[in-house]
């Protein structure tokens, strides 16, 4: 049993509480991805996990018993960190074998499992290597080794893509996938990028400034934001947020009017919201039907159109305010100033002056 | 036509090359002048008498009557108790005094280097203090701490470690043992500062990696902070080695190499020679010539130990 459950779990640093309140239960066997802005505390979460910091407030049990004191080294965890922190002066077959040394295992069991890890994540040829010969992708495997061979109930992971250029990172993206399915372990894995955390995660905790805005499923998130900073973070490009006002109110349903775009008005089958509320229409750039379609039409002018092949990106305005509006066919349209498209009220959020989600 | 274009433009390049090499000159010439009175320093008052003492170690004779000796004086070397004496006090101060400083400074060093420790920058200044303040100063008071009735027989005699109190300074034993203290009081510091230096320089996250590992303190410090600070530990072991041969200022002011000569060094032995004994300044170069061909060997003996094993 490796589950991992926090209970209130609280943080400060002197007088400063960086982490805020935090509950959370991470399943056996999960691949949990910690989400957010710079500095909202994830690594600061994953490190009292660890315990590399200690708790200042709050419960955090490992396969059902309280860590709170417990000595990192005993709580069945390993991690693997930004910087990879691999032992400069050790070989590759060294550094992944170093921490069993003090562990009393005897030396062929840590030749046996240092092999038994390199061939898992093809180091085999690197083993007698110094980390300074090898590249950044290489030394990220390392420490994943390093953290392999201890045989961890939990895995932690800090950023471990950061460091690598993009081809590399999805590269170790899928290895990381299949890492798990083999490994059959817990993940607690940080980042801030969200297309990681949608690929790779069983389950997304999205964070900001130090408490859980919202967990569960990647595309339980993307399609049901509970506010409008998690429909902000998850999907790309993002959202699009339109200023607008509540106009009418019927049975399940309310009418809006779209301040930025002649006054346009949508009807969403919604029971929340009050008639002359300030609201945020919040419209993903792949949700934009044709003009026509249905909804209400809104006309843009482009400013840039980016062209990936497959799709295309409009960048685009009306009223002082940007939107961006993925188009298929948009090839065709070069050299247009303006385009209009439809918003389809059944693929539209709808939040309050405070963020919070209208429903 | 083709040929004509040659000569021009090997001209033309000869020209270049002409215009160049002057330029190259006048920096070369500028170059010299600006280091040509550092050089000339350098010269008279280090190459000079370095090149003269090597001619004197083959001089025989007293005060200013010397003529050449030939390989006397290296003979008089293999014949010179007191020389013998001076030689194996050096070599044990060096032996003991060199590991117990570095090891210190080395645990001075890892314990102020965590950031949790209260009062460090307290510490770290009070450890450095020694190598920075007064020499003469310091003696005195080394030298009132171990007096017959200073504070460090009335506390042992306090704490009833001894009965009587240890004459620290002509006893030949502790008065070593007061030497060594008094270099190891002051140069420790000196030594952590590079040690804390190269300390600050290593990832903190590879403790941490380690300690999530299960790899005890003594092994992070023996297994990853001891090799990581290895050029530096070659580095201050030189020094160190060269200081603790050159070991003068301290025996001069606290024991003058007593009692019957038990820390009497070279350099002081040098010193006498040269200057309180009647001058014998030919062989007062032979022994100093000793002590560089111990730095080099001994400096030579530290980097092939410490030399990187992996290619
Ligand atoms: N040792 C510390 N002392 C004081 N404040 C700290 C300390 N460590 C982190 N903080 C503060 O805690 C907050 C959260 O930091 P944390 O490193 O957890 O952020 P993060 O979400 O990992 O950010 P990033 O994405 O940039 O890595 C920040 O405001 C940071 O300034
Ligand atoms: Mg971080």
């Amino acid at each position: 049993m490796s589950s991992v459950k926090l209970r209130d779990v609280r943080k400060s640093f002197g007088h400063v509480e960086v982490i805020k309140g935090v509950d959370l239960d991470i399943e056996d066997k999960e691949f949990v991805v910690f989400v957010g802005p710079s500095g909202c505390g994830k690594t600061t979460l994953l490190r009292m996990i660890a315990g590399l910091e200690t708790i200042t407030a709050g419960n955090l049990d490992i396969g059902g018993e309280r860590m709170n004191e417990v000595d990192p080294s005993k709580r069945g965890i390993a991690m693997v960190f930004q910087s990879y922190a691999l032992y400069p002066h050790m070989t590759v077959r060294e550094n992944m074998g170093f921490a069993l040394r003090f562990a009393r295992v005897p030396k062929d069991e840590i030749a046996r499992q240092v092999n038994e890890a390199a061939r898992i994540l093809a180091l085999d040829p690197l083993l007698d290597r110094y980390p300074k010969q090898l590249s950044g992708g290489q030394r990220q495997r390392v420490a994943i080794g390093r953290a392999i061979v201890r045989d961890p109930e939990v895995f932690l992971f800090d950023e471990p893509l950061s460091n690598l250029d993009a081809e590399l990172r999805v590269h170790m993206r899928i290895e990381l996938a299949r890492l798990h399915k083999e490994l059959k372990t817990t993940i607690v894995y940080v980042t801030h990028d969200q297309v990681e955390a949608m690929t790779l995660a069983d389950k997304i905790v999205v964070m900001r400034d130090g408490i859980i805005e919202q967990a569960g499923r990647p595309l339980d998130l993307y399609d049901d934001p509970a506010n409008q900073f998690v429909a902000g973070f998850i999907g790309s490009p993002k959202m699009n947020f339109l200023a607008a006002t509540i106009v009418e109110k019927a049975a399940g349903n309310v009418t809006l009017e779209l301040a930025n775009h002649g006054r346009a008005r949508l009807t969403l089958p919604l029971t929340g919201g009050t008639v002359g509320e300030a609201v945020t229409l919040g419209v993903r750039a792949e949700h934009f039907g044709e003009a026509g379609a249905g909804g209400a039409d809104i006309s843009l002018d482009i400013d840039v159109a980016e062209h990936l092949g497959s799709t295309s990106y409009v960048y685009a305005s009306a009223g002082g305010e940007a939107l961006v509006v993925e188009r298929e066919e948009s090839r065709h349209e070069n050299g247009r100033s303006h385009i209009v498209v439809s918003i389809d009220p059944e693929r539209a959020y709808l939040f309050d002056s405070q963020g919070q989600r209208i429903r | 036509m083709v040929a004509e274009v040659e000569t021009s433009g090997s001209m033309q390049d000869r020209r270049r090359g002409g215009a160049a090499s002057n330029l190259a000159r006048s920096e070369q010439i500028n170059g010299w002048l600006f280091i040509m009175p550092a050089l000339v320093l350098l010269g008279i008052f280090m190459v000079y008498p370095i090149l003269w003492s090597l001619w004197m170690s083959f001089q025989v004779g007293r005060g200013m009557n010397f003529s050449f000796g030939g390989f006397a004086n290296i003979i008089r070397l293999t014949q010179d108790p007191v020389f013998i004496r001076a030689l194996s006090n050096t070599l044990l101060f060096l032996a003991v005094q060199v590991p117990i400083m570095l090891m210190l400074a080395l645990l001075f060093a890892s314990a102020l280097n965590d950031s949790k420790l209260w009062g460090r920058g307290f510490f770290r200044t009070a450890i450095f203090l020694p190598c920075v303040t007064s020499l003469v100063a310091y003696s005195v008071i080394f030298k009132s701490i171990f007096a017959l009735d200073g504070i460090a027989n009335q506390a042992l005699l306090a704490l009833q470690l001894i009965e009587n109190p240890i004459n620290w300074l002509s006893d030949p034993f502790w008065a070593r043992v007061v030497v060594i203290s008094a270099i190891t009081w002051r140069w420790t510091g000196y030594n952590m500062i590079f040690y804390l230096a190269a300390m600050q320089n290593i990832d903190r996250s590879i403790y941490e990696a380690a300690k999530i590992d299960g790899v005890p303190t003594w092994a992070r410090f023996w297994f990853i902070t001891v090799p990581m600070l290895k050029p530096v530990i070659l580095f201050t072991a030189v020094t160190s080695t060269i200081g603790t041969l050159q070991l003068f200022d301290e025996v001069n002011l606290l024991t003058n190499g007593g009692p019957s000569d038990a820390t009497l060094t070279l350099s002081l032995y040098i010193y006498n020679l040269s200057f309180r004994f009647m001058p014998s300044f030919g062989y007062a170069a032979t022994v100093s010539y000793v002590i560089v061909i111990l730095v080099g060997v001994l400096s030579l003996i530290q980097f092939l130990i410490a030399r990187d094993r992996r290619r």
